[in-house]
């Protein structure tokens, strides 16, 4: 599958884009505005990506803000809820506001940090994409 | 002051040497490590409980905090002595318990090499109720220093209330 | 538990509702226990319980909480759909109770940090067999079966983060060697290193790379650094290489230290408090909604912490507090009301001929102030008893259940309010009498009860009530009560008593046998009460916060067991004397009166103890200082003054040296080193800083009846 990580702390980066690598290609930004750039560009390409990976707290845009872009991008293309990407948040903002703001915004799932990799399977594995 | 104690120890993080606060009471030497110092204060006026052991000498009101003494000769058994103007009281904290510990004298703090402590002796010592509490003796400036172990000294009343309670039920 | 370690927002919330939610529950199940079935309105709100639980359960996947929560959704959208007759309530009402329980079972695993790892087969397997016979029965009653309970699988997840200790905060300076060759470079690798660990950091000098004047600045300054990390100090210290380092210090320092960051150092910095996860989870603000927008990182510079764009404006207006904060506000008003007491009475106010009266209204202001907040912050710390009591059902029905008797509770005043304090005080002897009223109160035999002209079901009367600055909370029961003859004859038998005979002592006196150490009434000690504690520990606990322990019974027809407790345990009001050299603190609710005698109104006995005899009375007289072995105090009656004290109806004489005030007492508990003394209930500091004793009356009665 292609993923998309889109986190700004190096060290989480790091760790996620090593454990993301097992499943798929993965694409890394550093900011939101970049992380919203790749999507797009992936779309173009006609081959979107399966998998992305938000953090909250970002330069430029914030992941709240990608994600709600993402989700009026594929509105606008038509893409049906069952083919759009799936989106996980990660972060340690896990304030339960910010957690339910996130799902009205329509992320698949929502990860405190530091992230549990059991449990991030599981919902991997729950989303149907291992 | 503790912190000041902490850096230090960070400083000398690997040497086998560790540092004292030593009082004298009677003719006695005693050492406690300063990590558990609190520290020292000037002999207070002290409310004295009833029907409590003997060495607790009371309470006394440590700016708004209620804390009890204990009187170090008594609590060895030794033979009590008047207090003088040098007497002064050592606070301690042990695992968040607070006690003031009367001592006649504070001598200096002393730097003691690991190698220079030696175990007590075990066996016919004739004051061994020491025992207890010195879990070192070290032999600094020509003079012999007992080393309490403070926690042991709290650890025994933890204990004895235990069995008491225990003889409640 | 939970302080120690930082417990998710999201996993707080969903503990924290799931834990209602089920206390909820088990209300309505206890309540209706004995109804016939359940009513519309309960289905539905246990169903909508069922629903909410396994809703968020499965967003957490927490899937065993999920599965079981489902199936007995599943139970109640049967009832709802088709109302079944029929339906076995009893069981009905076990199985809710232990769906209740394993939920509560691994809500508990979760919150100290563990995994929902319980096995739910067994559960789910009796309830799938339950749901079988409903849909049979409605199948039997010819009534169509609803359209299966549609249920849909979460689509959205949250993963709870693993759980880790809280974080560290450490400030630490490094000083380098004078002649350390580019100790900017070094200090970098430092930071790089500590990178590795650090959840924040800052340091400064902060252009460390880009100035190379910089390392001048280290070498005279040193090379600070506030790190934010869950590391402990032998690990952090691990990284830094100290090869150059002439030595390095290092402190732990709290969060808002680390929150105002450099400052302390010099240097006047002011990161805004940037991480929201690491919000004070005590307090939990209502502020405004996120949006999204609102965590745009600004660009980040060197030895700084992450800095928000958007600057988050904090409005609140109702916030949960923290109970330790609570405690901290209390013990802070006791010092107020202390401090006001050293200033009301100084010494340095008792110049003759000083007006005093601009003074005197000033302090007047001051002591309505401090009363008042005094009752602010007590009908702050006020609780119903209705979670203790709500507990007590569950044990009547738990135990009665399991020993087969039939009894009905019945719960009085359960809206009385009481000091959170207390509250916890009560619960655990509350319990043991409950228990002991279910076990060995009430007839194993329901004839025996119809031969005595009970009716065959037992009842326990559970009563709180609020009177005279006291609070009541008895247990009734209408059981086989306590038999005298029985209970002097095994006081007798354990030594307990001298060989008095049974007329010397009252009845209440001789109820009062069961509460000393030592006695169980019972032969075989039995599953739900007397697991080795006794009623003993029970008057302890209840004298503990100074409450005592009433017992009034008859035999056949039941017995009552009362428990007298304060208010409030803070703040009393007392009136300080003086023996010899000590202060004692007397309340001033106890105090009868005050009396002159000459020696002559004392009796003494052979045994050395000695009577008063005031009006014709004859009460027992103890002199404190004597007694407590105080030098320098009063020994002649004549010089001294006489309290005549009250506690639970007997009296006492004590004799004092002299009067001193009366005032607001902070009780302050005697250091747990000294352990407990006989006859004191604590310690206060008084104006002048000295330390009194408060006297507990009711100990020294009861020693003295017990002689």
């Amino acid at each position: 599958m292609k993923i998309l990580l889109a986190e700004d702390d190096f060290a989480s980066r790091k760790f996620m884009d090593k454990y993301l690598s097992q499943y798929g290609e993965c694409d890394v930004t550093v900011d939101g505005e970049e992380a919203i750039d790749a999507f797009m560009m992936a779309l173009e390409d006609g081959e979107p990506y399966d998998l992305i990976c938000l953090d909250v707290m970002m330069p430029v845009l914030d992941g709240y803000q990608v994600l709600k872009a993402i989700r009026d991008i594929e509105m606008q293309k038509g893409i049906s809820k069952e083919q759009r990407a799936g989106v996980i948040m990660t972060t340690a903002l896990n304030d339960e506001r910010n957690v339910k703001m996130a799902f009205e915004l329509g992320c698949e799932a929502y990860s405190g940090k530091p992230v549990d990799l059991e449990k991030f399977d599981k919902v991997l594995q729950k989303l149907g994409l291992i | 002051m503790a912190e000041e104690i902490k850096e230090e120890q960070t400083e000398e993080v690997d040497s086998p040497k560790r540092e004292f606060m030593t009082f004298q009471t009677g003719r006695e030497y005693f050492g406690i490590n300063i990590s558990y110092v609190n520290e020292i204060i000037q002999m207070q006026p002290i409310t004295a409980l009833p029907e409590v052991k003997d060495y607790i000498k009371g309470l006394i009101n440590l700016r708004g905090k209620i804390i009890p003494v204990i009187d170090v000769r008594t609590r060895f058994k030794m033979k009590p002595i008047e207090y003088t103007d040098r007497t002064c009281i050592i606070v301690i904290n042990v695992k968040s318990t607070v006690i003031g510990l009367i001592v006649e004298k504070i001598a200096e703090v002393n730097t003691i090499l690991d190698e220079d402590i030696v175990p007590p002796p075990t066996l016919g010592h004739k004051e061994h109720e020491h025992n207890k509490y010195v879990y070192g003796l070290a032999r600094t400036d020509g003079a012999v220093k007992l080393l309490l172990d403070p926690e042991k000294l709290i650890m025994e009343e933890d204990m004895e209330l235990l069995e008491e309670i225990q003889e409640e039920e | 538990m939970a302080e120690e370690f930082n417990i998710d927002g999201m996993l707080d919330m969903f503990l924290f509702e799931s834990g209602q939610l089920l206390e909820k529950l088990e209300g309505i199940i206890l309540e209706k226990q004995d109804a016939e079935c359940f009513d519309d309105a309960d289905i539905n709100e246990i169903f909508r319980i069922m629903h909410t639980i396994k809703g968020s359960s499965g967003i957490l996947m927490y899937d065993n909480i999920m599965r079981t929560s489902h199936k007995l959704e599943d139970v109640f959208y049967y009832l709802r759909e088709s109302q079944p007759d029929n339906v076995p309530h009893l069981e009905l009402v076990e199985n809710v109770l232990k769906v209740s329980d394993f939920i509560n079972g691994e809500m508990d695993k979760i919150k100290n940090g563990g995994d929902a790892d319980g096995d739910e087969g067994e559960l789910i397997k009796v309830l799938d067999e339950f749901l079988n016979r409903i849909k049979g029965e409605i199948k039997d009653q010819g009534i169509r079966l609803p359209k299966e309970n549609k249920h849909e699988e979460p689509s959205q997840f949250y993963i709870v983060p693993v759980a880790s200790e809280g974080s560290h905060f450490y400030r630490i300076t490094i000083h380098y060697r004078n002649d350390t060759q580019m100790s900017n470079i070094r200090a970098y690798s430092a930071t790089y290193a500590l990178k590795e660990v650090a959840e924040d950091l800052l340091y400064t000098p902060d252009d460390i790379i880009s100035n190379e004047e910089s390392s001048d600045v280290i070498l005279a300054e040193g090379f600070h650094m506030l790190l934010q990390t869950k590391s402990l100090k032998d690990e952090v210290l691990g990284l830094i290489d100290c090869s150059e380092a002439e030595h390095i210090d290092f402190e732990e320092i709290s969060s808002e230290e680390f929150g105002s960051g450099l400052v302390t150092m010099g240097r006047i910095e002011s990161p805004v408090a940037i991480d929201l996860g690491e919000e004070d989870a005590g307090v939990r603000e209502e502020k405004p909604h996120p949006v999204p927008g609102d965590y745009v990182v600004k660009t980040k510079e060197t030895g700084k912490g992450k800095t928000l764009a958007k600057h988050q404006s904090k409005q609140q207006s109702m916030i949960s507090v923290n109970v330790s904060k609570m405690d901290a506000l209390m013990d802070l008003i006791g010092e107020i009301v202390i401090a006001e007491a050293v200033v009301l009475q100084n010494p340095d106010l008792n110049v003759p001929g000083l007006d005093l009266t601009n003074f005197q209204k000033a302090s007047a202001q001051l002591a309505k102030v401090t009363t008042e907040l005094q009752e602010v912050i007590m009908s702050m710390r006020m609780m119903p008893l209705t979670n203790t009591f709500q507990k007590m059902r569950r044990i009547v029905f738990d135990v009665s259940r399991k020993l087969g008797k039939d009894i009905e509770l019945e719960v009085i005043g359960e809206d009385t309010e009481v000091d959170k304090n207390i509250i916890e005080h009560i619960s655990d002897p509350l319990m043991h009498l409950v228990r002991n009223s279910v076990d060995h109160g009430i007839e194993e035999n329901a004839d025996d009860r119809i031969a005595l002209g009970k009716p065959a079901k037992g009842k326990i009367i559970l009563e709180a009530k609020n009177e005279g600055g006291k609070v009541y909370v008895s247990v009734k029961d209408d059981g086989k009560g306590l038999s005298k003859e029985k209970l002097y004859d095994k006081a007798l038998a354990n030594g307990l008593i001298e060989n008095k005979s049974m007329s010397e002592f009252t009845d209440k006196e001789i109820y009062r046998f069961i509460t000393l150490p030592g006695f169980s009434t019972k032969e075989e000690v039995t599953e739900y009460s007397g697991r080795g504690v006794g009623m003993d520990v029970v008057v302890k606990n209840i004298q503990s916060i100074g409450g005592r322990l009433d017992i009034d019974s008859e035999e056949g027809y039941g017995s009552e067991m009362t428990l007298a407790i304060p208010l409030t345990l803070a703040i009393i009001n007392g009136i300080v004397v003086q023996v010899g050299n000590s202060s004692f603190v007397l309340e001033t609710a106890s105090i009868k009166e005050f009396v002159r005698i000459g020696e002559d109104s004392i009796i003494q006995e052979p045994g050395g103890e000695e009577y008063i005899v005031l009006r014709g009375e004859c009460y027992p007289f103890i002199r404190l200082g004597q007694r407590y072995e105080f030098e320098n105090c009063q020994t002649k009656v004549e010089d001294g003054v006489v309290v005549v004290l009250e506690h639970e109806g007997s009296q006492i004489c004590v004799l004092i040296d002299s009067l001193m005030q009366e005032q607001e007492i902070v009780v302050k508990p005697i250091p747990s080193y000294v352990k407990k003394v006989r006859g004191i209930s604590g310690c206060t500091q008084l104006g002048d800083g000295s330390i009194a004793l408060i006297l507990d009356i009711a100990s020294l009665i009861e020693e003295e009846e017990r002689r």
